[in-house]
């Protein structure tokens, strides 16, 4: 549940919170209650909620209610914004040089 | 004293590749392999290049970027005159960039090409002297390269 676009600007913001990046390392393990989360964090329930609310808004983090438990887990989309922002940024000659790469990795390029 | 209105910098980039020096340096001098890794690229559209790989001779390619970029549609030059070359060994190339009619940087690029078990390590090495108003992709670059180290740090506490 994201609302509007998510922009680098948001993704970075979310990330920019080292108690939120705890939580995004935590769950790169595999999904985690909510409660569960909150326990090693030291902080409260509505916290965490309210850090997850960030997170999820910006694609990083998926929350799901499966009876009285609701679990949260990674969600690739924030990535894939940052990744895309990265690789916009890098120089002319670090993209020349990956293409490189990948004109090397060519089968036929073996001929 | 006037600030200087030329900035130099030096970038080294280095990368491993799994071929040998041979098949690397066959795409630094082949024209229509050079083109596909130098010139073409997602989001440039190539209006020229050309190059002649020797010695003294002239490498020129013209583009221009397309979508979301603060230089969209303006044309950007570069001119390289090959300054030294030994095979499968290095090329070293003087070169010049401008965007629209203005020349924002001249530049000395090295290419060494040095095997390894595996294959090749390249080292590029970019030594240039950027001009007044060289508001280019390059400053830019520099200057969001300083934010992202800053923020790989900031990520890694």
């Amino acid at each position: 549940m994201s609302r509007g676009k998510i922009t680098a600007d948001r993704v970075f913001h979310a990330l920019g919170d080292p108690t939120r990046r705890t939580i995004v390392e935590r769950i790169t393990e595999g999904p985690v209650s909510v409660s569960a989360l909150a326990i090693p964090l030291n902080i409260t329930l509505t916290a965490v909620v309210q850090h997850l609310q960030v997170l999820e808004d910006c694609g990083l983090v998926q929350t799901e209610k499966i009876g009285r438990v609701r679990t949260c887990r990674l969600k690739t989309t924030g990535f894939s914004v940052l990744e895309q922002w990265i690789r916009d940024r890098r120089s002319t000659w670090e993209r020349r040089l990956d293409r490189l790469g990948s004109l090397l990795a060519e089968p036929d390029e073996d001929q | 004293m006037q600030p200087s209105s030329v900035i130099h910098s030096t970038i080294v980039i280095e990368r491993s590749y799994p071929k040998p020096p041979e098949r690397v340096f066959t795409a630094l001098a082949d024209p229509a392999k050079k083109r596909r890794w130098f010139a073409e690229g997602e989001n440039q559209e190539v209006d020229e290049f050309e190059m002649d790989f020797r010695v003294g001779g002239i490498e020129r390619l013209r583009y221009r970027l397309k979508g979301d970029v603060p230089v969209k549609g303006i044309v950007i030059t570069s001119e390289a005159r090959y300054q030294d070359i030994v095979s499968n060994q290095r090329v070293v190339a003087a070169s010049t960039t401008s965007l629209g009619d203005q020349r924002i940087s001249a530049s000395l690029v090295t290419i060494e090409l040095l095997p390894t078990e595996n294959g090749t390590d390249l080292i590029l090495t970019h030594q240039s002297a950027f001009f007044e108003g060289a508001d280019g992709p390059q400053r830019r670059e520099a200057g969001l390269h300083k934010l992202l180290d800053r923020l790989a740090i900031e990520l890694a506490h």
